[in-house]
């Protein structure tokens, strides 16, 4: 979970990072009661970047600039989102920008520090200055000293950037983040520092266990979309909105192997649902046949989607406990008006693919409703592309 | 890696849901499950495993284990380990899925420093078919023969296990390393193992967008591995940063250039090890074939 400028800037200050006074601005009009000095700067407070480019980032001398230019930003989006609140934030003078962060090395298994004395806008243009120390073992303040080293950083700078990796590294661990950035980082031409714009992403699987950031997670799922039962599921992701079928299957990786089979065959997957084990966000996990039968739910719901592939390999529920959750699932559509006339496949059709050693009980099950069950991967994938066509045509 | 029948092997988390019946089926196949842990259920038994409240009260019981399995909720996997540590317990398979990394980075100090083996985590482990099943894989699907299979997954680890079996083609071992941004065993530490394993004449790898994991085995092999290997790299099509929970791709990637981690990576890092790649889990036991009668 990304948390938004503002989430981080309180984070660095009980930490004790230093940073600018700031004021959050849920409202225009929160601007007459403003408490810091002019100028002050406004800042969209959204996830994607590139917000100063788009005009997200204004700087203002008086009260009735600032309420026209905290109208502006409000309704500007940047990439697709509207800010919910702003920051107004004292103006500041670096002399200097470095960039410093603290990230999470899948390759190395280990957290990496990382510093570049040229922050700002221009670490992504010059790489070749981002430097990096890997805290092989227990941090100590020696491994942040050792980057400031590497950054060319002398003098007093050493002592007081380190403190502030020292700092962001006890951040990293006490909330179980996946990076924490501060970018820029002022200097000032006294060589004071101050973290101007911070970056924070918090482990999505450690949240649960922090309370102050589950109730975060939990405002920011209300106030997204949240129609979809994902929480309950597992995961799902939508993958070519114009796509026609849906895929269901326990595992991620044959969820994908599946996916790139369908799409080998020339048809699109519009969704893929992997319903193999639920997440540990959620506290009660549903059971595998509960959440197929929500899977199955879900799908159905999609207008676009003409064909669900279900594909199951060694679940722990039986082949034939497998068939049951499916049966009672078209049973309970067919009260509905069927939105195809031929009744030889339930709408959307079905393919089931289940490998199990004994599958005869599952197939009778199928039949029942009128389901064919496969045995063979390819053999499921060909029908279900065929099933796809033909469904599409009778549109 | 000690993988023989009669290794003897702990079960923590004995209740958690559906690890009873993994223990069953483990003892069913022939795994010389020698007790299990689950704290406040001292002195009872499943089947015939006797349940103890601490991992040294059991080994002061039944004496020392060679592997113990752990199957607790995942905010508590990294006390289980380290309590598996403590006791001298030097194979470590965690099945539980959803351990925050930062717990492993903590774990893998440890492991290394003890040298420990931790295999996962939200890995199904490891089978030797017709020995020794330590995990969770569906093993109706495996069958004893020559094919070594290395996997970050799961079920399509038994998905390939059942296309050889059907094929006619036996697997001396199969092990998924986990599919985590943070692991224990790694694809080239299996490499190694299975280099050196007398039963594996082919080996054949199964790997997924995120990490640069597969990108190292490929190198890895192209250097020093002689018996044939055949990649298998699901995700092909799946939209960039899609995973399906699989979270191998969170971390940063710094100087490693943009495209580290997508399938296209991966299969390129193959291909230029000279390493046969299969298209489709169908493609698998032909090239197989060809590779074992090349050798």
């Amino acid at each position: 979970m990304d948390l938004l400028e503002y989430q981080a800037k309180e984070w660095f200050r009980e930490m004790g990072i230093p940073v600018l006074p700031s004021q959050r601005i849920d409202r225009p009009s929160d601007l007459k009661g403003l408490k810091i000095p002019y100028p002050v700067v406004l800042k969209s407070q959204v996830r994607t970047g590139g917000r100063g480019r788009a005009g997200g980032v204004k700087f203002v001398e008086n009260t009735i600039d600032a309420i026209a230019a905290a109208q502006t930003i409000f309704h500007l989006p940047i990439l697709g989102e509207f800010p919910e609140v702003l920051l107004a934030e004292a103006k500041y003078d670096a002399e200097r920008e470095f960039y410093l962060a603290v990230v999470l090395d899948a390759a190395v298994r280990r957290p990496v520090l990382l510093g570049s004395p040229q922050g700002g806008v221009d670490v992504e243009s010059s790489p070749e200055l981002l430097q990096q120390v890997v805290v092989e073992q227990e941090f100590s303040p020696f491994y942040a000293r050792r980057l400031t080293l590497k950054m060319g950083l002398t003098g007093t700078l050493i002592q007081s950037v380190s403190d502030i990796i020292e700092k962001m590294y006890q951040l990293f661990v006490q909330k179980d983040l996946d990076l924490v950035e501060i970018n820029p980082l002022g200097v000032s031409s006294l060589d004071e520092v101050m973290a101007l714009d911070g970056k924070v992403t918090v482990n999505d699987r450690a949240i649960a266990r922090h309370p102050d950031i589950a109730v975060m997670a939990e405002k920011k799922a209300n106030r997204a979309n949240s129609q979809y039962p994902t929480a309950m599921l597992g995961s799902w992701e939508e993958v070519e909105p114009s796509g026609n079928i849906g895929i269901l299957g326990n595992g991620a990786g044959l969820v994908m192997a599946t996916l790139d089979l369908v799409t080998d065959a020339g048809s699109k997957p519009a969704t893929c649902l992997n319903v193999g084990h639920g997440r540990n966000l959620n506290t009660s996990p549903l059971a595998f046949c509960d959440r197929l039968a929500l899977g199955l739910e879900f799908l159905y719901q999609s207008k676009n989607i003409k064909v669900v592939l279900v594909n199951i390999v060694g679940s722990v529920p039986t082949a034939l406990e497998i068939a049951s959750v499916i049966t009672n699932f078209i049973q309970r559509h067919e009260d509905r008006p069927p939105a195809s006339k031929t009744r030889s496949h339930p709408y959307p059709g079905l393919i089931v693919r289940l490998a199990d050693l004994e599958l005869e009980a599952a197939r009778e099950q199928l039949k029942t409703v009128q389901v064919p069950l496969v045995e063979n991967l390819d053999e499921a994938v060909e029908q279900t592309v065929r099933l796809a066509k033909v469904n599409a045509a009778k549109r | 890696m000690k993988l023989t029948p009669e290794s003897k092997v702990l079960i923590q988390g004995l209740y958690e849901l559906s690890s009873s019946t993994h223990a069953v089926r483990m003892k069913a196949y022939g795994t010389n499950v020698v007790a299990g842990i689950n704290p406040g259920h001292g002195g009872q038994t499943l089947g015939d495993i006797p349940v103890f409240d601490l991992v040294e009260q059991a080994l002061a019981e039944v004496g020392p284990v060679d592997t113990t399995i752990i199957f607790v909720p995942p905010y508590q996997a990294l006390d289980a380990a380290l309590e598996a540590i403590a006791a001298g317990i030097k194979q470590i398979i965690i099945i539980s899925a959803g351990m925050p990394p930062l717990d492993m980075v903590h774990l893998l100090r440890i492991a290394e420093a003890t040298e420990t083996l931790i295999v996962g985590p939200n890995s199904p482990g490891i089978i030797v078919p017709a020995k020794i099943l330590l995990g969770t894989h569906a093993s109706e699907f495996y069958t004893p023969g020559e094919v070594g299979i290395v996997s970050r997954s799961s079920t399509l680890t038994y998905e390939i296990a059942l296309q050889l079996t059907t094929a006619g083609l036996g697997q001396s071992i199969g092990v998924s390393i986990g599919s985590d941004t943070i692991i224990g065993s790694s694809f080239l530490q299996w490499l190694q193992i299975l280099d050196e394993d007398e039963t594996t004449q082919a080996i054949v790898l199964i790997g997924e967008p995120g990490g640069n994991s597969e990108e190292a085995a490929a190198r890895y092999i192209a250097e020093a591995i002689d018996k044939p290997v055949i990649a298998y790299i699901t995700g092909r099509q799946a939209p960039a940063g899609k995973h399906w929970g699989h979270t191998g791709n969170l971390a940063a990637v710094v100087g490693r250039g943009a495209n580290v981690g997508t399938a296209q990576s991966k299969l390129a890092a193959f291909k230029e090890a000279k390493v046969a790649i299969a298209q489709r889990p169908s493609e698998i036991p032909e090239l197989v074939k060809k590779a074992l009668k090349k050798g």
